[in-house]
């Protein structure tokens, strides 16, 4: 593999992260009955398959400059993003025979239970007040989503590393 | 069984302390670390508080760098569709070009009586404060509708500030920080916002729902419903003095007020569309003005009392030429039903000259008859007297006139 398809197979889930992070290029589009959650997706997907694509602290930064950008405390993004990769990562090692269902229904367990922390957090010690049934729409969004983008990413690292099934 | 157990905690301690390659934390150290975070967030130490500000700074920058691509196709894509939109909107707007300049008079007359009301009732708020400001970021989160705008506490930003987009309201500022400040848009679920409802004067409060509707609370829908209005105006009512009252808002359709519904406020901004946006504070109209404004106030006064009294002299003349018609009209109507009755007369009178004329001669004829009777024989030629008339002679009605006496010649 060349240098370059070599820094752009290294990089891309970290760059993918930040910019989606970043860029107001957000993923809560104008639906009023669909929305997801990409960096949820993003990093469960790349700490399952490819472990130590992305950095923990550099996640740790990412759940900062999330929580600045959305106005949320400084702390929660990062705790929810952290969460997500022990998840990952503990499925990683209980698994021998990777499948793509079973990610799949791990990863609805995971964000239902990150979500219930989150918003437990938010609702007891900042009286936000959440309206559910966008988070309704947005868990079951992201889980509906997980599929086609680890088919995208899938699709993209064999085309980086050039191999073909 | 106890090897089943033993795998998982294997699994899980794997999970949380073992470092990667290039790991320099283990999972379970960053998870504490965001958790102390997070707790320390909550206390409001100085230090704290300077990196969060110093960690924000240097993000909204990032954040409105990594923007810049993206926000240059969506402006270039504006500008595209708004060439494409440009003669259609002219048309249009030319229209409502000539409403408006009709309406500009009336509503500049109601505006400096409202000026004069307000102050009458000690409710008049002039600008302390202002600032334009760019909006920086704008990411709508699943949690909050904000924005962050490029001046802070160095341009005299204060937490609470009423922020507006042109006349409209767009939020308030929630969060100041040194060279930034973050606004709370009027669309997120915890802005709550004292609104009137107009014309109706019904009072209420509103607090985000979609991007571009707000729902109205503690409203009595039945009201609403029972008024019949096309469209109401939905303004700040300036209840608890964060927001000056009567600013507009946005409109009801009375379409939408269904009894199980809840009543939605369309916004007149699409807050997605924000790009500068000015601050502003406000504070009541000092007493103490000076000459000059004095010399202005008696101008605009004066003007006003003018203005009232030529229409109150409009209204009365306008009121006597009306009752000066109706006094014509009915002259007019009189005039013709006497000219009526004059040819009525007229006619009556011809008759009657008629009748009279006919009596006459009635009378006179009666008279002949009767006088014939009695002296016809002294006239009337016989054998014996040859000298005499003959019967239906005028000579002979003429004797019969004199009584039978006999003319000489």
């Amino acid at each position: 593999m060349s240098d370059k398809k070599y820094l752009l197979y290294k990089y891309t889930p970290l760059f993918l992260l930040f910019i989606s992070i970043l860029n107001e290029v957000d993923f809560n589009l104008e639906f009023k009955y669909f929305s997801f959650n990409f960096v949820y997706i993003l990093i469960f997907y790349y700490s399952l398959r490819r472990e130590g694509s992305i950095g923990y602290i550099l996640i740790f930064i990412a759940g900062l400059f999330n929580d600045v950008v959305n106005g949320l405390p400084m702390g929660i993004s990062s705790l929810a993003y952290l969460l997500l990769c022990a998840a990952a990562a503990y499925l990683r090692n209980i698994t021998l025979r990777p499948n793509l269902f079973k990610d799949w229904l791990f990863f609805l367990f995971t964000i239902l239970i990150l979500n219930f922390v989150t918003y437990a957090y938010l609702i007891l010690f900042f009286n936000y007040e959440i309206n559910y049934f966008d988070q309704i729409t947005n868990i079951i969004g992201t889980f509906l989503s997980y599929l086609i983008f680890s088919y995208i990413f899938r699709f993209y690292d064999d085309f980086i590393l050039g191999r073909s099934d | 069984m106890e090897s089943s157990r033993d795998d998982f905690v294997i699994a899980i301690r794997s999970t949380f302390l073992k470092k990667g390659n290039k790991q320099k934390f283990s999972l379970l150290s960053l998870i504490l670390f965001s958790v102390i975070f997070l707790i320390l967030g909550n206390f409001n130490f100085r230090i704290i508080n300077f990196n969060k500000t110093i960690i924000k700074e240097i993000i909204y920058f990032s954040s409105f760098i990594v923007n810049l691509p993206e926000n240059t196709i969506k402006n270039s894509f504006n500008k595209v569709s708004d060439h494409f939109e440009h003669y259609d909107d002219y048309l249009i707007i030319k229209n409502k070009l000539q409403v408006l300049k009709n309406k500009d008079l009336e509503k500049n007359i109601i505006t400096y009586e409202n000026v004069e009301l307000k102050k009458l009732i000690d409710d008049y708020f002039v600008e302390d404060k202002q600032a334009y400001a760019k909006v920086l970021i704008d990411k709508e989160s699943p949690f909050l509708r904000s924005i962050v705008l490029n001046k802070g506490s160095r341009n005299g930003v204060k937490v609470g500030m009423a922020v507006y987009d042109d006349i409209y309201l767009v939020g308030k500022v929630v969060e100041v920080n040194f060279l930034t400040s973050r606004v709370l848009l009027i669309s997120d679920i915890n802005s709550k916002v004292p609104i009137t409802i107009q014309p109706l004067n019904t009072q209420g409060i509103m607090s985000g729902l979609e991007q571009a509707s707000g729902q109205l609370q503690y409203i009595n829908k039945e009201e609403l419903i029972s008024e019949n209005n096309q469209e109401m105006v939905v303004v700040t009512s300036g209840v608890g003095g964060i927001f000056k009252s009567g600013v507009p808002i946005g409109n009801i359709n009375f379409s939408d007020i269904l009894p199980n519904k809840k009543l939605i406020v369309n916004f007149y901004r699409d807050f997605s569309q924000l790009k500068y946006v000015k601050i502003s504070s406000h504070i009541k109209e000092n007493i103490n003005i000076d000459q000059s404004s004095k010399k202005k106030f008696r101008a605009s006064n004066s003007k006003i009392t003018e203005i009232n009294s030529q229409a109150e002299d409009i209204k009365v003349l306008k009121q006597q030429k009306n009752i000066n018609d109706e006094i014509q009209l009915k002259l007019q109507a009189e005039n013709i039903s006497l000219k009526k009755n004059l040819i009525d007369t007229q006619e009556e009178l011809k008759k009657s000259i008629k009748l009279i004329e006919k009596d006459q001669k009635k009378n006179e004829h009666l008279e002949f008859l009767e006088l014939n009777l009695l002296h016809g024989h002294k006239c009337r030629k016989s054998f014996f007297k040859s000298q005499l008339y003959k019967i239906k002679t005028n000579e002979y009605k003429a004797c019969v006139l004199r009584k039978g006496s006999i003319k000489k010649n």
